[in-house]
This record gives structure tokens, C-alpha cells and sequence, in this order.
């Protein structure tokens, strides 16, 4: 027994020097990332007016079915909405004082999507591959190879993706794909950045994005946050938000500086990588197997000799 | 027993007892439910929602199944490999079990799978960096070789079955030779494949901890760890062996067979070790995040943990460590299920119970179909072990058989004899199977690795699609004339573009002046000025272009000789340019500068932040959407708009429109009735509504299924095109009870229906009291085509009423003042402010004085009935005569038989009274307190009184017939009645009986007079009436005050505008001693002004 104590801590050990030293590995991948030129969304939720023509925008695109009331309804706002299989972008309305050293007055409107992560758990997830980060980094699902075990949706930190649960034979996990025409591997402008009345919602690179709101943020800083949600959220996001008000207020909850998919991912390809551990943990077990037959065997007239006397 | 002489046995007892008809009893109810999810989706039959994609049947059918089928791996290793051969006879009802949990496994996510049809696809879609690939491919992979390594069991069970000849040998024997092989090609391989099995559990058990470290943010702190892995491969080593000693106590109670407990005991004593190493990293794990622990967050969550502890580490750590406990067989199976229990709660918990997405709205619970379908797979696995264990060899045989002969088994062995080299063969092609197994594993994990740099790492120029707006650079904005101009339609391409989507977009120059007290910089760029103004500081933003462009200012403003305005669209033109990327698009632009404005107003100033009260949208075509053709109903017309628009039944059946009577908060004494109403009132022009319904129907906004029966209770019997007719065709036929007249074309109307314009709204209101203007005096019917002179709002602006008389959901602000039911009040100062006079100049702060006192109309309608006649006086005591009708010097009869003789006014100046909003009105059946003169609905207000201003008003006088006993005017049928016969009797005991009062018999005529409130006519401001109108001339002198003012009184407004008007405002009779501009205002004292002129 001693033995396989001995195994059992032995592993242990080994995954957890493994698990620390390929995190620091990863991190540097999400460096790169993040300086790399990818295209995003900034949400300026000082300036949305709550019109809803994203919404209108996006449900016009993707086909999606129509709501029953007209998107000019404004009675939605009852509720704090997230994005389903119907409607890939929700947004939601705040109303009350933001806190007291913040200019902005009353009701804020936030817009709620798939944030298109640099480091997307859900691909990182999906055991098929089904979800794909693009090259201009939306985040896109095949469903012709997906097989429906919503593990994306337990990995997403922004609950985002949503599931056609009432679909019996052919339900797909349905979000926003950033309107990424990946057959032409191009990015397109967002219909909801396109319809925005105010550019609330301002599309382009990332980089300028970031740039961009971190001059609106020292020009006015009485109206803005000293704070870029998504610049390093989750291991940095698409889409970029500036508030006025406490971003958890708003539902813009926090998150670890780190992907969790860096972490599962570290741990994956530490205790497996190149196969070491698996194939030592088979030759030691072999070894030991072939160790044991052979006392048996020697001793088998032996040991049979000794139970029948212990019977006895 | 010795293990030597140990020969597993099928059991051959009677398979069909009552337990196992309760096993397909609820076999058969999971399989419906089962049936249900296949047929209808998951939706029906689980709570499943997006914030809790998995539910028990990942938690219990999956990670428990996993995790409870470790007895197999851990018994093998111990057997096989360690050495331990004396608990041989546990080993196949151990892998007999995992091999039938983990294809319960299988099938539990067949059901859980939404595309299960795609089962197959990650044989060739290789994730490697998902965790839950690597736990399918192991998976996968583990339940071959339990297939292999119980392949033996079920192979001898066959043989044994054809060596027997019992049923079924007949058609075995056909494929005799092949399983004879097949077993002895296994034989000789399977401790490659053992051992394979070890490997493989400890990588799956370990990677399905992996699977919830994918979501910190979602699982409690209390099992969130990244040591997971660890802590769910030691759990699945520690709860193998309970597992084991459960079967063999609950298979040999449920068997009727004796216990092994010479082999259980010091199978036990090893548990207590496991349970110690996982304890010591579980302890350890949660004493070094102590700090992070949050036992408070979820209250069920810390019960669970706290029972995963206690009573699944703790106490069988503390019971297995006693030996009594251990020889006893109850106590040794109590503790075995608490580890069992304990690891199973865990497993539940890390994927259940410690679950808390941020955003979900209700807690996950397993629905009934969950739980059907989850015993149900319970319930087929304990099937198929009494199954196995039945007809095959897996349990131990009891001694006696055992002593009696040599099993088939070894007799088998012999028979099967392989020669070493093909024996060496076999396990060769075992090792590359291996082999190839690891290699694909280790390419698949570093193509992972490299794929995601790639994807994320690398930089990719993608290509920007532009918004598909087609934008003319320089193109000419006529919205930014040459001259400052009060009032426009806005007007650029992009709104243009949207012009059969929206109506243009109105833009009150004027009134926007008053907002930001003439700064025209809060709205216009103005350089080195960013305070209160969204957007960039210009004299920033011009260093930063001249830096890209080098030129000079006549490089943009290319018309600055002729000092023209630069257009806003020269420099925001659409968004993202190359040049300055982040300067904003002209759409942008325009939206954050009105609505940055107006959202930091205070609510009190209503300045609109929503879309549609600037862009009004299009009334689309219903030519498309209404397929109906040739003669049909006007109901038909109805129910088909009801079908589109279900809402707006209900809404017009409670407004007061469709009920003529509603909530009237402004007659004094009616204050909360809901009855008052059209037919409660008395009027001067027809005396009452009530008796003459006949004739009264075409005017409410239904259809009569008679006519003088009002329908008011029946949806079909709206009118909806009477307002929303474009075509202007629709006309009410009187005589039919207000169907349409036969001529109007409904289908064509239906198709196209639209918002309501004034010609709509006119309809009815510019004809009140029979005829064009009769009424109101400030509702001509000229109001359709409205020219500046006439309204300036609706001639100069081009409003429609409901720009003012705000609607929403068919109830429209504003009201009669005879007939004051109200469902909102309009006022100027709503879009005037209540300083409206900004930037006139010096009279501006004297006139924003007035605003308190005087009401807008009182001096912008200087006159009413400019166009057309109105009626200001009618006697009807002189009605019924055959007298001939002159035309009077306007051009109207002077006479008409049912009204008598009528006097008309056109240019009229109104009379002012105070008003605080308030009336009082005479309500049908009320006595009258005067039999000279009384009035119908006099203002309420007085001059002490703060909330009274002054208003004008038209005032009309009647002779109108009364009771003389009961002292009460009374209605009168003229239809059908008075009409015929010319006897007021007659028609007023008609009258009388229709509306349920009594009637004496009497009648005399009595003078009354009504008001009605002056709104409509505003005149344009230059000609709304000047200081000297109202106040004395030498009052008015600007050098009152002002000793060294020069020239001002050469101000236009302090003139006299209308000198035809002799005293237009009678202050004394609104309560004042003089002129207030000489004794002071209501609320101030005469004050430093001067003192009145000797």
C-alpha cells in the first residue's frame, strides 16, 4: 500500500509543478494577444439612450423571429434581460443615482452580447472544436459537428451562449457572432454598431478602441470611470466598455485577470504533455505487474501450501 | 474458500421476482420520459434553462456514474497488479459493475446530448485543449478495455452454455469456433489492457474534476479549486473499494448468498488510508484558500458542504479505523455507504449544488422527467447486474459446487491452449494499439497548443466594412440657412434616406434658444470652449487635423470669404474615417448632441431621450397586409385591424373618445367621478345630446347597430378609420347610425390608413355645433390648410394635434372645457418652458414676469374667429317661428328654426377671466342658481389664488328654456319632435322622459352663458399683443425705471398692436384697483418703480 501512497502523492506533485510552471507560459500567450491587432466593439454606456435599434438591428440580420411587441417597446426594461436563442444582444436598463462622485444622471443602458474573449473559454471548451476563434477574433459556432453537451455555456464567465432547449432533433447553441462572414474570412461592421443612433457602440481595432477610450476617459473624467471593462477581463475581451457609474451596478460583474481556459488548459497539457506522465504511471504499473507474477508463480506451491495450513 | 478453488459460477436462480417487476416498472416510466426528451427536446421534460445547461443528469447519470464505477479500476489494480490474488473473486462483479455504469454513462448522455446523432464527431474532430474531448476519448477508450477485460466472463458464460446444452446452445454452437478464439486472444492480452484501464481511469477520473475549472466564476468558492483534478481522481481511488464491499454485501443479501467478510475485512482496512490522503488534500487545499471561502453567500450550499465532510470524510474515516467496525457486516456497510454517499455528494455538488451563475433568474430543480429517467438508468443498471451475475459467470461459486468439480473454466483453459509465439503476436499488436493511442494523444495535445498561439497570437489586418450608408461628402445641408430661422424640418442625407421610414424631423430653433439662455455654444462647436458640450474641444481636435493636413483654415472652410457656416457634415461625415478614426459619424454626432443635452435636463423639462418623439415613424403601406377586395362591412375592416393590433381594442374602448365620459378632476365637486360626461352636460348650442342620440351617433367614433343606440361595449363597432383615414374620403352618414356613407371606398381607406392629421381630428371638432367654427372659434375649418396668419403652429409649422395633444395608447392629453373629461393636460410652457422670452432682448425679463400671472394665449391669440363666423349668441325662445332667413353683414343667417335667432362674431376679442384649471359646471339635473343669467361652466380661479392666471375665453350667450317649478334647465327633443310640431312642451316632456327626469309641466327661457377656453390661433410673435394693449400707455414708459434708457421705448412690444381694441383687458373687474403695471402685481408690492403719474 505504501507504494501506491507513494504514487498518488508523486503525481500530485508533479501535476502541481507542471500546473505552476505552464501557467507562466500561457500568460505570455495572452500578452501577444492582447498587442495583437484584432477588431472590437466600445460600448460607451454614458451615451446609450436605451433605443433598442441594435437589438432591432441584430434580429434583422441573423433572422431571428420577431418579438411580439415592436422594438420600440420600452416596457422590456422591467426586467434585466440576458441574450437568448432568439435575441444574441439584450440591452438593459439601470435606472437610479450612480454613485455620488459621478456626474451622470439617473437611468444608465447597458448592452449585454457575447464579448468575444482574446482567450474564449467556450472554444476552449467545445470538444469537437464546434466554436472557433476567427482571425479577426469573433468567436463563431459550427453546428454541423457540435453535439449539443452545453459545456460552452458552463465555461463562458459572461453566461452568454444560449440553447435551443425546446428544439428536439437539431438544437444549436446560439449567440452573437460578432455578423462574421467566416466564409470570406473578413469582419464585417455590426449591424447593432451600424444602427446605433448615438455610436454608443463604436466598431473598429481593438488597439484604436483602447486608445480611444482612454482619451474619452481623460478628457472627461468627470463622467467616466477610470476603468476599461474587458480591457483585461477574462483574459481581455472584444468588446470594451466605459461607465459612469460602478461597472457591478450595472451588471458588468468581475472577473479574474485570467481565462479560465488558461488554467484548465494549463493543467490539460501539463500532467499530459507529450504523454510522460500517463506512459511513466503505465511502466511503473507494468513493471510492477511483471514483478508480482513472477513472485507469484515462484511462490505459488508455497503459498498455497501456507493458506491451507492457515485454514487449517 | 481458498482463491485456488475459486471458480465463479453463474447463479441460475429465478430471474423474474417481484423486485425485478419493480425495476422494469420504473424502467418502463424512464424510458417514456426518455421517449418524451427524444420526441419534444429537453425543453419539455427537464428544468434545464440557459443559466443551467446541465442538470442531474450530468451531475448523478454522468459524474457519479464516473465516479462511482472506480471499484473496477481500483479492484484491478489491487488484483492484477499489486498482487493482492486473494481478493480475486471481487475482481469480476467489480469490473461488471464500471463496465455497466459507465455504459450507463453512455446512454444517460445520449439523452442529455442535444445533437446525439453527433456522438461519433469527436473520433475526428480533436480538441486538444478541451478538457471534456480528453474525458470523451478516455471515456471512450476505458469502455473498451472494461468490454475486454469482462469480455471473458460473458465468453465462458456462453461456452458454458453450449458445454451445457441449454436454450440457446443450439444457435451458440454455430459460432462456436469464434468465440473460442476470441476469449483465448483476450486472455493473452488482457493485462495489457489492465493496466490500460489504470492509466486510463486516473486520467478521466482526474480530468472530469478538470471540467468545472473551467468556471470560477460559477462554482462556490467552497469546491472551486484548481487542485480539483486531484481531489476527484484520490475521492474516485477512495471510494473504489466501498463500492466493491457494497456489491458483494448487497448482491449476497439480495441473492441469498453467504457474505464474503473473511474478504472484506481486509479489503476494508485499506480504505481508511485513501480517505486519510484525500482528507489531507482536501483539508490542506481548503486551509490554504480559508480566506476566500464564503460560507455566507448561499446558505444550501455551505449544509451540503458541511455534510460532505462530516458525514463522508470524517466519520467513516473515524468508523473504518475500528476494527469491530470492519468485522461487523451492518457497521462495515454503513461506513462503506457513507464514503459512497460522500464522494457521491461531492460530485453533486461541485457540478450542482455549488453552481451559481450571476445572472440566473431561478434556482435549478430536477424536473420529474429528470429524476424518471435518472432511476430509470438506476434502476437498469441493478437490472442487468442480476442479469449478468444470473446467466454468466461472475460471482463466486458457492463452495460446494466449487469442491464438486472442476469449473469449465479451467477445463476451458486447457482446450484453448496458444502456442507462446502467436501469444507474443497478440500482445505486440496489443502494445503498437497502445502505442498508437498515446502518439495520437500527444498530437493532438501539441497541435492544440500550437493552434491556439496561432489564433490568438498572431496579428491579422482584417478588412473594416464601412456602413452601407451612402454618404455624399460636402453635399448641402438646407437645414443651416443663411438667416437664423425659428422652425425647420431637419434635413440631411441620412435622415432623407430614411424618409419612407420616418417623418422629418422637427426642430424648434426657437424654443431651444430659450433652453441654454441664447448660448449658442452649447450647441455649436464654439473653440476653446469644452465645458457642458459632448464632444471634443475644437480647438484640440483643429490642432490635431492641421497636424495630419498642414493647411490652413480656408483648407476646410473653403466658403469662409463669404462667412457662411461650415456644415456639421464637412467634418463628421460617417464613422471610422482613415483620417481621424475616432472622430464620430454625422448620425452620431447629431444623436449625442441632442440627447447628451437632454438627458442631463432635469425630468421636470421632458426634453424626449426616446426615438420616436423626434422620428415619428411611417405608417407603413397596408396595401400588403390587408387582402381584402371589393363591397365589405366597415366591421369586417375593424376586426381585421384587431387582428394585427390586439391591444388597441382595449385601449380605444377606455378612452374618452369612445366613452363620452371618463375621469373629470377639474369640475369642482366631480372631482374623482368617472360617469361625468357628453351626455351629463348642458350646453348653449344644442342644449343636451341625451334625447337627440338619433342624431348624435355619427359623432362618436363607432359604428351604431341603430341609429341613436351607441354600441359602447362590442370592439367590432370601432371606428378606426374615421381618424386614421389618409385619403380624406371617409365621411359619416348621419342617418345611418355613423356607418360610413354608402360612396367611400373602404378598402381603399383601409389600405391606406396613417397617423391622424388635423384634418382627421377636424372631422368632428372644427364642426362642432353643427357647423365650421360654430363652436370653438379657434378650431376653423381653415385649420387644414392653415397658413402662418391663421395658427402658427399648425400653418407655420405644420403640426399635427398630436404633437400637443400628446397620445399614448389612444388616450389623448387635453380637454373641452365644457366637457372637461381629461386623460392629460396640454400646455405651451411644455415645449415654451416657463421662461419663454430668452433672448428678445430688454422686454425679456418683463414679459418671463407674466408668464406667472398671464397665461401664453392671453397674448398670443390677440383674436379669435379671424376666418370663418362663430356663433356668439342664441335665443331660443324665438325658435319655431316661420320667420324668413336674412343674412347678416358676415354672411350667416341671422335666423334658424330650431335654434332662433343667432348672432355671429368673427374677430373676436376674447373675454379673460382668471383660471386655475378648475370649473364649475352645471351637471344635468342641477338646480340653477339664478333666473336672470346663470353659467354653464364658469373658470374657477381668483387673483389671490397663486395657481389662477389669466385666460381668454369666448363667451356665448343663450336663451335657453328651463323648469320653472323644479328649477333645472332641461333638454329638448328637437329630432322627430320639436322639429314637427314646433311645441316646447311636447319636445321637453319627451326630453324629460328619455333622461329619467321629472317634469313639471312649466317651462320659462332663462339667459345662460357658456365658456369656452381660446387655444388654437396663436399668432406669430411679432404680432402678439404689445405692453399698451392692455396696460396704459404712460404705465408702460420704459423710463419709469430705466431713467437713462434711450431709444427704448421706440421697442416695438411696448406699443399699442391692436389700437381698434379699446379696453382689451378689464382690470377691474379681474379684481385689481388700476392698471397692475401702476399698483403693482398680485404678489409684489408697487416697489421701487416709480410712483403712478399725477
Amino acid at each position: 500500500m505504501d507504494r501506491r501512497l507513494f504514487l498518488t502523492t508523486g503525481f500530485a506533485a508533479l501535476s502541481g509543478a507542471v500546473l505552476a510552471s505552464e501557467t507562466k507560459s500561457s500568460e505570455n500567450r495572452e500578452i501577444k494577444a492582447i498587442e495583437s491587432a484584432q477588431v472590437g466593439c466600445l460600448v460607451d454606456t454614458t451615451l446609450c439612450i436605451g433605443c433598442r435599434k441594435c437589438e432591432e438591428a441584430c434580429n434583422r440580420r441573423n433572422n431571428l423571429p420577431r418579438p411580439e411587441n415592436p422594438f420600440t417597446d420600452q416596457t422590456v426594461f422591467r426586467d434585466r434581460r440576458r441574450p437568448t436563442e432568439g435575441a444574441f444582444t439584450v440591452v438593459n436598463e439601470y435606472p437610479g443615482m450612480p454613485s455620488p462622485d459621478q456626474k451622470q444622471i439617473g437611468t444608465t443602458h447597458c448592452k449585454v452580447q457575447c464579448m468575444h474573449c482574446l482567450t474564449p473559454s467556450c472554444v476552449s471548451a467545445c470538444l469537437v472544436g464546434a466554436m472557433t476563434k476567427q482571425m479577426d477574433g469573433s468567436v463563431v459556432y459550427n453546428k454541423n459537428i457540435c453535439l449539443g453537451c452545453r459545456y460552452c455555456m458552463v465555461a463562458c464567465p459572461f453566461e452568454i451562449p444560449a440553447y435551443e432547449f425546446s428544439e428536439p432533433l437539431k438544437p444549436k447553441v446560439r449567440k452573437c457572432e460578432f455578423c462574421a462572414d467566416y466564409k470570406t474570412k473578413q469582419g464585417a461592421n455590426p449591424a447593432c454598431a451600424a444602427a446605433c443612433p448615438t455610436e454608443t457602440l463604436v466598431f473598429g481595432k481593438r488597439q484604436e478602441l483602447l486608445a480611444l477610450a482612454r482619451s474619452r476617459i481623460k478628457n472627461r473624467p468627470d463622467r467616466y470611470l477610470d476603468y476599461i471593462y474587458g480591457e483585461y477581463e477574462a483574459g481581455g475581451t472584444s468588446w470594451l466598455y466605459l461607465t459612469g457609474r460602478p461597472m457591478k451596478e450595472i451588471d458588468l460583474v468581475p472577473m479574474p485577470i485570467k481565462s479560465p481556459a488558461v488554467t484548465t488548459e494549463s493543467i490539460q497539457h501539463g500532467i499530459f504533455k507529450f504523454g510522460i506522465i500517463p506512459m511513466a504511471l503505465y511502466g511503473f504499473l507494468a513493471g510492477l505487474m511483471w514483478k508480482n507474477r513472477k513472485s507469484e508463480e515462484k511462490n505459488e506451491l508455497k503459498k498455497t501450501e501456507q493458506t491451507e495450513r492457515g485454514k487449517q | 474458500m481458498s482463491p485456488h478453488h475459486f471458480h465463479p459460477q453463474p447463479l441460475k436462480k429465478k430471474f423474474f421476482t417481484p423486485g425485478t417487476f419493480v425495476l422494469m416498472v420504473l424502467m418502463g416510466i424512464g424510458t417514456s420520459f426518455g421517449l418524451a426528451r427524444l420526441l419534444t427536446g429537453l425543453q419539455s421534460v427537464t428544468n434545464l434553462n440557459n443559466s443551467y445547461p446541465w442538470g442531474i443528469w450530468i451531475a448523478i447519470d454522468v459524474a457519479c456514474g464516473v465516479a462511482l464505477a472506480a471499484g473496477g479500476f481500483t479492484t484491478a489494480a489491487l488484483v492484477d497488479i499489486f498482487g493482492g490474488k486473494k481478493y480475486h473473486p471481487l475482481l469480476r462483479p467489480a469490473v461488471l459493475t464500471a463496465w455497466l455504469g459507465y455504459v450507463m454513462v453512455a446512454i444517460g448522455l445520449m439523452f442529455d446530448l442535444g445533437r446525439y446523432w453527433n456522438i461519433w464527431q469527436p473520433m475526428f474532430h480533436w480538441q486538444g485543449n478541451s478538457v471534456m474531448f480528453e474525458l470523451a476519448m478516455c471515456v471512450m477508450a476505458y469502455l473498451i478495455v472494461l468490454t475486454f477485460e469482462i469480455a471473458p466472463s460473458i465468453l465462458e458464460g456462453l461456452k458454458e452454455r453450449i458445454a451445457k446444452n441449454e436454450w440457446g446452445a443450439g444457435l451458440l454452437k454455430k459460432v462456436e469456433k469464434p468465440v473460442l478464439v476470441i476469449h483465448s486472444w483476450i486472455k493473452i492480452i488482457l493485462p495489457i489492457f489492465i493496466i490500460a484501464g489504470v492509466v486510463l481511469s486516473s486520467m478521466h477520473q482526474s480530468s472530469l474534476g478538470t471540467v468545472m475549472v473551467i468556471s470560477p466564476t460559477k462554482l462556490s468558492t467552497l469546491w472551486y479549486t484548481p487542485w480539483l483534478p486531484l481531489l476527484f481522481l484520490l475521492s474516485a481511488i477512495m471510494v473504489g473499494f466501498p463500492m466493491v464491499i457494497l456489491e458483494s454485501i448487497s448482491s449476497s443479501k439480495g441473492l441469498k448468498r453467504p457474505v464474503e467478510m473473511e474478504l472484506l475485512e481486509p479489503l476494508s482496512s485499506k480504505i481508511p488510508i485513501f480517505i486519510g490522503v484525500y482528507a489531507w488534500f482536501k483539508f490542506g487545499d481548503l486551509a490554504f484558500r480559508f480566506n476566500e471561502l464564503n460560507f455566507v453567500e448561499y446558505p444550501g450550499a455551505t449544509v451540503a458542504f458541511a455534510i460532505e465532510i462530516i458525514m463522508g470524510i470524517i466519520v467513516p474515516f473515524i468508523l473504518l479505523s475500528m476494527k469491530s467496525v470492519r468485522r461487523s457486516k451492518g457497521w462495515l456497510l454503513t461506513s462503506c455507504l457513507l464514503v459512497i454517499f460522500g464522494v457521491a455528494l461531492n460530485r453533486i455538488n461541485v457540478f450542482l449544488v455549488g453552481y451559481h451563475p450571476t445572472f440566473a433568474k431561478v434556482n435549478y430543480y430536477p424536473a420529474v422527467g429528470e429524476i424518471a429517467l435518472t432511476v430509470g438508468l438506476i434502476a437498469f443498471l441493478i437490472f442487468l447486474y442480476r442479469f449478468f451475475v444470473n446467466y454468466f459467470p461472475i460471482l463466486p461459486a458457492i463452495e460446494e459446487i466449487s469442491e464438486a468439480e472442476p469449473s469449465i473454466e479451467e477445463k476451458m483453459e486447457k482446450e484453448e491452449h496458444i502456442r507462446p509465439v502467436t501469444a507474443w503476436v497478440f500482445r505486440g499488436i496489443a502494445v503498437v494499439f497502445l502505442l498508437t493511442f498515446i502518439i495520437l494523444y500527444v498530437v493532438i495535445h501539441q497541435k492544440a497548443i500550437k493552434a491556439s498561439s496561432l489564433t490568438y497570437g498572431e496579428a491579422f489586418i482584417t478588412k473594416i466594412l464601412q456602413p452601407q450608408v451612402e454618404e455624399e461628402k460636402g453635399s448641402p445641408h438646407q437645414f443651416r440657412p443663411e438667416k437664423y430661422r425659428n422652425y425647420y424640418m431637419m434635413n440631411s442625407p441620412l435622415l432623407n434616406e430614411k424618409i419612407s421610414y420616418y417623418e422629418p424631423v422637427r426642430f424648434s430653433h426657437r424654443s431651444h434658444d430659450n433652453y441654454v439662455n441664447g448660448d449658442c455654444g452649447k450647441c455649436h462647436h464654439r473653440v476653446g470652449d469644452s465645458s457642458n458640450r459632448i464632444g471634443d474641444d475644437l480647438k484640440e481636435m483643429h490642432a490635431s487635423i492641421e497636424v495630419k493636413i498642414g493647411g490652413s483654415c480656408s483648407n476646410c472652410h473653403k466658403d469662409l470669404a463669404e462667412k457662411t457656416f461650415q456644415k456639421c457634415g464637412d467634418c463628421h461625415a460617417s464613422s471610422n474615417e482613415a483620417d481621424y478614426p475616432t472622430r464620430i459619424g454625422l448620425k452620431g454626432a447629431y444623436h449625442r448632441q441632442c440627447i447628451g443635452c437632454h438627458r442631463e435636463q432635469p425630468p421636470t423639462t421632458k426634453a424626449p431621450v426616446d426615438c420616436v418623439s423626434c422620428h415619428h415613424p411611417i405608417t407603413p403601406d397596408h396595401t400588403e397586409l390587408i387582402k381584402m377586395a371589393g363591397n365589405i362591412s366597415p366591421q369586417a375592416i375593424t376586426l381585421q385591424c384587431l387582428e394585427c393590433h390586439p391591444k388597441v381594442g382595449q385601449d380605444v374602448m377606455n378612452s374618452a373618445h369612445w366613452n363620452w365620459k371618463g375621469l373629470t378632476p377639474s369640475i369642482s365637486g366631480h372631482e374623482h367621478s368617472i360617469t361625468t360626461g357628453l351626455l351629463m352636460v348642458m350646453d348653449n348650442y344644442t342644449i343636451s345630446l341625451r334625447p337627440d342620440l338619433v342624431n348624435s351617433s355619427a359623432l362618436h367614433i363607432g359604428y351604431s347597430p341603430k341609429p341613436g343606440d351607441i354600441d359602447f361595449n362590442n370592439l367590432r363597432s370601432i371606428d378606426c378609420l374615421v381618424c386614421h383615414d389618409t385619403t380624406g374620403t371617409y365621411r359619416k352618414d348621419e342617418n345611418r347610425g355613423g356607418l360610413p356613407v354608402a360612396s367611400v371606398n373602404l378598402v381603399e381607406v383601409a389600405h391606406k390608413v396613417g397617423r391622424p392629421s388635423r384634418s382627421n381630428c377636424g372631422l368632428c371638432h372644427y364642426y362642432a355645433a353643427g357647423g365650421p367654427n360654430y363652436k370653438h372659434g379657434d378650431l376653423e375649418g381653415e385649420a387644414v390648410n392653415a397658413d402662418p396668419e391663421m395658427d402658427v403652429h399648425m400653418g407655420m409649422a405644420d403640426m399635427r394635434c398630436q404633437e400637443c395633444h400628446k397620445t399614448s395608447a389612444h388616450q389623448i392629453a387635453g380637454m373641452s372645457f365644457n366637457v372637461p373629461v381629461t386623460e392629460g393636460r396640454v400646455r405651451c410652457e411644455s415645449c415654451h418652458s416657463e421662461t419663454p422670452h430668452g433672448i428678445t432682448g430688454y422686454l425679456s425679463r418683463h414679459l418671463d414676469d407674466h408668464v406667472r400671472t398671464v397665461s401664453c394665449e392671453t397674448c398670443h391669440i390677440p383674436s379669435f374667429a379671424r376666418k370663418a363666423p362663430t356663433l356668439m349668441a342664441t335665443d331660443f325662445s324665438t325658435a319655431g317661428q316661420d320667420r324668413t332667413t336674412k343674412l347678416d353683414s358676415l354672411g350667416m343667417p341671422d335666423y334658424n328654426k330650431n335654434q332662433g335667432s343667432l348672432t355671429w362674431g368673427k374677430n373676436v376679442v376674447p373675454v379673460y377671466k382668471w383660471y386655475n384649471g378648475t370649473r364649475k359646471s352645471y351637471i344635468m339635473g342641477d338646480k340653477i342658481d339664478s333666473i336672470d343669467y346663470m353659467e354653464l361652466n364658469t373658470p374657477q380661479g381668483e387673483k389671490h389664488i397663486p395657481e389662477s392666471r389669466i385666460f381668454p375665453f369666448k363667451l356665448h350667450t343663450a336663451v335657453q328654456p328651463y323648469d320653472t317649478e323644479n328649477n333645472i334647465l332641461v333638454p329638448v327633443k328637437f329630432k322627430d319632435e320639436f322639429e314637427k310640431n314646433n311645441d316646447w312642451n311636447k319636445a321637453i316632456t319627451s326630453a324629460m322622459k328619455s333622461v329619467n327626469l321629472d317634469y313639471s309641466g312649466k317651462y320659462g327661457f332663462v339667459k345662460t352663458g357658456m365658456y369656452t377656453s381660446i387655444h388654437h390661433e396663436v399668432v406669430r410673435a411679432k404680432q402678439a399683443l404689445g405692453c399698451a394693449d392692455c396696460h396704459r400707455v404712460e404705465a408702460v414708459s420704459c423710463k419709469r425705471c430705466h431713467k437713462n434708457a434711450q431709444g427704448m421705448d421706440e421697442l416695438s412690444h411696448t406699443q399699442m398692436m391692436y389700437p381698434e381694441v379699446k379696453n382689451r383687458m378689464d382690470f377691474k373687474s379681474l379684481g385689481y384697483e388700476d392698471d397692475p403695471a401702476i399698483m403693482g402685481g398680485r404678489f409684489y408690492m408697487k416697489l421701487g418703480r416709480g410712483k403712478p403719474p399725477e
